[in-house]
């Protein structure tokens, strides 16, 4: 017996020592549970919300096809790759099921869930003032830009401002538009107050007060609120913060990366395996994507025109727009900065919002206006031309389409003025009226499964 | 497996059941195979010799246009293409004047493909598949001793193979050896079994669609009319940045002789036990394994290879990855055993622990001056990551049989399993299991039976669990996530990669097995039958949320699945005289349902390899079945068009997808039908053997039918666009309305109009299939001649696997399923390795 006892002993004793043995922590990789305390963490988390803009979801590639080409300056003209992807989103005959929305949809929200998981954890952690309420503006501005294309690209859509379960998101609803709004002005406020006006060194490039002042004054023009855009964009197109590169070309160069004319771009590095690069912006093999009527919008001598000429790229069987011209790293990637608010889009939405508030011959509206066509070359705009506040809103609208041609911008210029089926017809498509948002995508209106929490947009 | 030597091996088993299962563990979800390796025997020593030399052959090949089908096809596919545009334009318009009415390359024809046009001969026509493929040679040796005397049993093997692969400069070669000893000193049994292997394999990406390189994807697409040479005698990169439109192309043979790509493996699998008997019938084990695996990999690509869409040399890239794994298992085992009259009692009490470790290590690099060093040292690294993952898994077990004289089988267990991918209140399952057998035969009323020789029935209700989830499954982990500021700097961010889901909890099945085995005419006919019923809870899915949470997907327990079943076994043997013959036949069938998913039981939507390839798993149905687009052949003319609903670029010849809702449109959403299912309707095998004097027969045959095979490279040599080059089916497509093909292949045209690529039930196909698995003939020396050679054996024989396989299905093998790991969307078919047919010769020599 005395053997069995020990025997047995042995053996209990053998599975009591084990008590840790399944509490194995991830080794090779920060888990939320022990990030998010630190100032370090929080400089972290924050470059990885910028990251999410940089995703091929959204100014890495898609907004090329689902903002750009949507509109009436750029065509896809290939109805064959994965089936017309992206050819039918030009075509305006896209399923609910296309997945560049699904996926554009998507990567919104990711930004957004990371936004939502600094502002959510900042608050209680001891870290120096300055840079709290710096980390916290630039989380506020990479919500607020979000949600700024989200609510332009789809109408409703959930407005989730802390980070939820998945559970918790089975329940998220369409909110109003004008709610969202709210959030997004809300966002960009306090981000104008908590960010610095200026950066040194390797944080040059992150958010600025001017960025989120800028960008909330394209809010207000969006939203029509014309007095609240003058008081948000006085002070920028007034003063010498940012300015007019005297040559327009500079301003896109990959060599002038960071230039005074740029509020705000998303930044790209070419080249090895970083994975930091983008593929070339609307370059193609199978013809030039230009919409002929761009092209015939610019007046004689204008230095923006050259801009949109498909310039071959060395090496490879592709032609990219001289804008967004790079060569191609030995990655076949490039490097171009995407520009996502720059003076000269400040000087126009200053002149807009001006002339809105009330016209006035040759006044303040027309200088800023004027800034734009004289650094490319063309005549300045006097009151004998735009004699009425309508001829001079017409006439700020084509010159945004000059200016920020392939910048992500005419499209949605186009349907916060109401114009956009007309201007489509131009290029022989015809787009049905209830196409102006886009069809939520059909794996979310799946997910919730809801008609009433969870419509689908009309139309579609 | 394949560092395993099949000489070794003395058994295989295949335990099905839950109770069967229940003391190797909880991965017996699926079953457990058990395999069993030689040991020594008592007596004299015995030395054998295993040896095999054979070729090895694709066996099949995809039929595939010659380049003047492919430039007829590819010339119509651009005049379709132009004439959809410039409905004025001519087919015989010259690239000028297409250039000025459309300006689009993809109408414009390639001057490469014109002189096939006109039929000339003698001009380039290469078979790429038949360039990439070649009669591959493999060979075996196993050198073995084995014996035992005075308490120590012994087996000690020596095994080389060298295979080298049916794709060009591929290949494996296995260095191992294997020894097996036991000794034994009175209560006391201790032995050691050891098992180390190194091997060598030249690696080729031969799977996936042509995009990632890989060749056999290549070979199929790249068009005939390019040799696979130059004059000069370097690689014809023609199929390359072509321009006009075509896709790009890479060379196959250049990638697959050119790129440099080899992994090294060193494995230790090694167990030590020892064993003592501390009073009669009570034993006490300690078994104590490893398995020690070391993996090198380096990869090189060099400059002479040019890389898609860009014409000339590139720049190098290599890299290099070290994995190293480390798993240990110590097992604790008491058991008793004792018997009173007729009754006899077994109890099992066991502990065991079990901890994986895996360390990787990787670097890249880049800009090589020269392609005359491979190795990282040359050029520029990179990048170089890092990564340390560990799984532990505690487990006690306990279990009672029970035995009446032979006549009544009783059998109890439980265990209870600790996985550290759980979350912390859920790490632990509990899984109890019964079983009952009655052994009918031996009672006294059927002892008079005269032709019933055997009959056993059995039954066996318990529950097992999976936890094949990653070894982190339940925790937020971040990604890197970095950003460029300042002057083109790199900062690091960081960001969750996925939701966390603290619940995470053991998948479970809970399983019922009845059967009976019978046993006809002493023996010479038996039958076995078994009906199984499986209810799995809690499966661990990747599960789609809402984008809204920042996730596209969670891994969760959700909803109920049952599985059943019914397997028959018919077996006989029988002798005529001195003629031996074995044959044994089994068919199953197995159910797959869905009981339930989710709190609201709605349906589970994923996409797979391309966005339109869905699977949908809902109540009622067996899960991931095909959810896509139904199709109904072309539209042979405008007036078929006219009458049917279609898509706003539908023109004739392009597909007509079936307006499933009825509400006269066609919408690639609400359109979608339920269009199979890869689960067969029931599988089937036949064995048979025959022996006659020194000479012995055996044919294996197998069979799966009525499942379908989602199968996604038609996306690229059955899609009529003729930007590659294109199964011979092509050949039937349609051309006008008076020659209209076979009225299911649509016109070709390298712009394709109508949605014409939208998965749908054009990629869907029936992968029904009967193999010959194996034929293999051999003859035995009679025991005169050994004697007198000195040898206890000798056998010849000669073998060939795979030598048949009938089935309709397009692609190179049947049995394919490109994501074998998630449930919700298997049976798609992205590019495989094609199977190898072997034929062999061997010889059994023991001494």
């Amino acid at each position: 017996m005395k053997k069995i006892a020990l025997f047995l002993t042995a053996f209990v004793g053998l599975t009591a020592c084990q008590k840790d043995f399944l509490d194995l922590k991830p080794l090779s990789q920060p888990n939320v549970d022990n990030f998010y305390k630190t100032a370090t963490d929080f400089n972290n988390a924050v470059n990885g919300a910028y990251d999410a803009l940089q995703s091929s979801n959204q100014y890495g590639n898609d907004y090329n096809t689902v903002i750009e080409a949507r509109g009436d300056n750029v065509l896809d003209n290939d109805p064959s790759s994965s089936s017309g992807l992206r050819y039918n989103i030009d075509r305006f005959i896209e399923p609910t099921t296309n997945t560049v929305l699904r996926d554009t949809w998507g990567s919104l929200y990711t930004g957004i869930n990371r936004c939502n998981l600094i502002l959510d954890k900042i608050d209680g952690i001891t870290m120096d003032a300055t840079l709290k309420a710096r980390y916290k503006g630039e989380a506020q501005f990479i919500r607020a830009l979000s949600y700024f294309n989200l609510v332009r690209l789809w109408g409703k859509v959930p407005l989730v401002l802390t980070a939820g379960t998945t559970t918790e998101a089975r329940s998220y609803i369409r909110n109003e538009v004008a709610d969202i709004y709210t959030a997004i002005e809300k966002d960009l406020i306090a981000a104008a107050a908590g960010l610095p006006a200026s950066y040194t060194g390797n944080d040059i490039g992150r958010a600025t007060s001017g960025a989120a002042t800028g960008l909330l004054g394209k809010v207000y023009v969006t939203e029509k609120k014309y007095d609240l855009a003058v008081s948000a964009l006085t002070n920028l197109a007034n003063g010498t913060t940012y300015q007019l590169l005297p040559n327009i070309a500079d301003v896109f160069s990959v060599t002038n990366k960071n230039n005074a004319e740029l509020l705000f771009s998303v930044k790209f590095k070419k080249g090895g395996t970083i994975g930091e690069g983008h593929g070339s912006w609307f370059g193609t093999s199978i013809g030039d994507p230009i919409e002929p009527s761009l092209r015939a919008a610019y007046p004689a001598g204008d230095k923006r025109l050259p801009l949109t000429v498909m310039v071959p790229v060395p090496t490879s069987i592709n032609a990219v727009p001289r804008k967004f011209y790079d060569e191609l790293s030995s990655t076949s990637d490039v490097g171009n900065d995407f520009p996502v608010l720059r003076y000269a889009d400040v000087l126009l939405l200053y002149a807009e919002a001006l002339n809105q508030v009330g016209y006035q011959a040759d006044g303040e509206a027309f200088k800023a206006l004027n800034r734009v066509r004289t650094r490319a070359g063309v005549a300045a705009y006097t009151s004998a031309q735009l004699a009425t506040k309508e001829a001079f809103q017409t006439a700020i609208i084509n010159e945004r389409r000059l200016e920020l041609a392939l910048e992500s911008d005419r499209w949605f210029d186009l349907i916060r003025t109401g114009t956009a089926v007309a201007a489509i017809k131009v290029t022989g498509i015809t787009m049905p009226d209830y196409r102006v948002v886009y069809p939520i995508p059909q794996s979310e209106i799946d997910v919730y499964n809801n008609k009433t929490s969870f419509p689908q947009n009309q139309g579609y | 497996m394949s560092t395993v030597n099949t000489d070794d091996i003395e058994s295989i088993e295949v335990l099905k059941d839950a109770s069967a299962s229940a003391i190797y563990g909880s991965r017996g979800s699926n079953g457990v195979v058990l395999i069993t390796t030689k040991r020594g025997k008592e007596g004299k020593t015995v030395i054998n010799y295993d040896s095999y030399v054979g070729v090895q052959n694709v066996s099949k090949k995809i039929d595939m246009l010659d380049a003047y089908e492919y430039a007829q096809m590819s010339y119509e596919a651009k005049n379709n293409a132009y004439l959809d545009r410039n409905p004025t334009g001519k087919p015989t318009d010259s690239n000028d004047i297409r250039n000025k009415g459309v300006g689009a390359p993809s109408t414009l024809i390639q001057p490469e493909i014109v002189p096939y046009l006109s039929g000339q001969a003698g001009l380039t026509n290469t078979n790429w598949q038949d360039a990439i493929f070649r009669s591959a040679t493999i060979q075996n040796h196993t050198l073995s001793i084995s014996g035992g005397k005075d308490n120590v049993k012994y087996y000690l093997s020596g095994n080389y193979l060298n295979q080298r692969g049916v794709v060009i400069n591929s290949g494996f070669k296995r260095y191992g050896m294997r020894a097996n000893v036991e000794v034994k000193s009175g209560r006391l049994t201790a032995g050691i079994n050891f098992n180390p292997t190194y091997s060598y394999h030249d690696l080729i990406k031969a799977e996936g669609p042509y995009l990632g390189e890989g060749v056999v994807g290549l070979a199929l697409q790249m068009a005939p009319i390019f040799p696979v040479y130059n004059a000069d005698g370097s690689y014809n990169f023609g199929g390359n940045a072509w321009g006009y439109g075509a896709t790009s192309i890479l060379n196959p043979v250049a990638i697959a002789n050119q790129v440099s790509d080899k992994l090294s493996q060193l494995r230790l699998l090694g167990n030590a036990y020892a064993q003592y008997e501390i009073i009669d019938g009570l034993s006490y084990r300690l078994s104590v394994g490893t398995d020690i695996n070391s993996f090198q990999r380096d990869y090189y690509r060099p400059s002479t290879l040019e890389i898609r869409d860009r014409k000339g040399a590139s720049t190098p890239t290599g890299f290099s990855r070290a994995q190293n794994f480390v798993d240990w298992l110590v097992e604790n085992t008491l058991t008793y055993n004792r018997s009173f009259g007729q009754h006899t009692i077994s109890a099992l009490a066991g502990f065991s622990s079990q901890k994986d470790r895996r360390v990787a290590n990787e670097l890249t690099a880049t800009n090589f001056p020269n392609d005359l060093v491979t190795t990282l040292n040359a050029g520029q690294v990179t990048s170089g990551s890092s990564d340390i993952q560990e799984w532990s898994l505690l487990s006690y077990l306990g279990r009672v049989q029970y035995d009446y004289n032979g006549k009544y089988l009783l059998s109890g267990a439980i265990r209870a399993d600790g996985s550290s991918r759980f979350g912390k209140a859920n790490r632990w399952g509990y899984f109890p299991s019964v079983s009952a057998g009655w052994n009918v035969s031996q009672e006294t009323f059927l002892k008079s039976v005269n032709w019933l020789s055997d009959l056993k029935i059995r039954a066996s209700y318990g529950l097992t669990g999976n936890f094949q989830i990653p070894n982190y499954g339940s925790v937020s982990l971040l990604n890197y996530s970095n950003y460029i500021l300042g002057n083109e700097t790199v900062v690091s961010g960081l960001a969750p990669g996925n939701s966390a889901n603290d619940k995470l909890k053991w998948e479970k099945t809970a399983m019922l097995d009845v059967g009976f085995d019978v046993s006809f005419l002493r023996n010479k006919l038996n039958l076995t039958v078994d009906y199984y019923n499986a209810n799995t809870s809690d499966l661990l899915l990747n599960v789609p949320v809402p984008r809204a949470s920042g996730f596209s997907t969670e891994l969760q327990n959700i909803g109920k699945v049952n599985n059943q079943g019914i397997e028959f076994t018919l077996g006989t043997r029988q002798t005529f005289g001195r003629l031996r013959w074995d044959a044994s036949a089994n068919i199953a069938s197995n159910r797959n349902e869905v009981k339930a998913l989710g709190p609201a039981g709605d349906p589970i939507i994923v996409a797979g390899g391309v966005a339109g390839a869905q699977f949908i798993t809902q109540i009622g149905h067996p899960i991931g079945e095909y959810y896509t687009m139904i199709n109904d052949g072309v539209f042979k003319n405008q007036a078929e068009i006219d009458a049917y609903p279609h898509t706003s670029t539908t023109r004739p010849g392009d597909f007509k997808f079936r307006d499933n809702n009825g509400d006269g449109k066609i919408d690639f959403n609400s359109d979608r039908a339920v269009t199979g299912s890869y689960f067969p309707k029931y599988t089937f095998g036949f064995n048979t053997s025959f022996a006659y004097r020194g000479f012995d027969l055996a044919v294996a045959v197998q069979g799966v039918q009525g499942h379908k095979i989602l199968n996604l490279i038609r996306r690229y040599i059955y899609n009529m666009e003729g930007n590659g080059n294109l199964f011979r089916g092509a050949l039937d497509r349609w051309q006008s309305a008076d020659n209209p093909g076979n009225g299911l292949v649509n016109r070709a045209n390298r712009l394709a109009s109508g949605s014409n690529g939208e998965i749908s039930t054009w990629h869907i196909e029936d992968g029904s299939y009967v193999r010959v698995r194996n034929i293999t003939l051999g003859y035995s020396l009679p025991a005169g001649v050994l004697s007198r050679l000195h040898l206890s054996r000798a056998r010849l024989y000669v073998t060939t696997q795979n030598p048949f396989t009938f089935t309709k299905y397009l692609g190179f093998n049947p049995e394919v399923n490109s994501r074998p790991d998630s449930a919700l969307s298997s049976g798609e078919d992205y590019g495989t390795y094609p199977l190898a047919r072997t034929t062999s010769v061997g010889l059994n020599l023991s001494f």
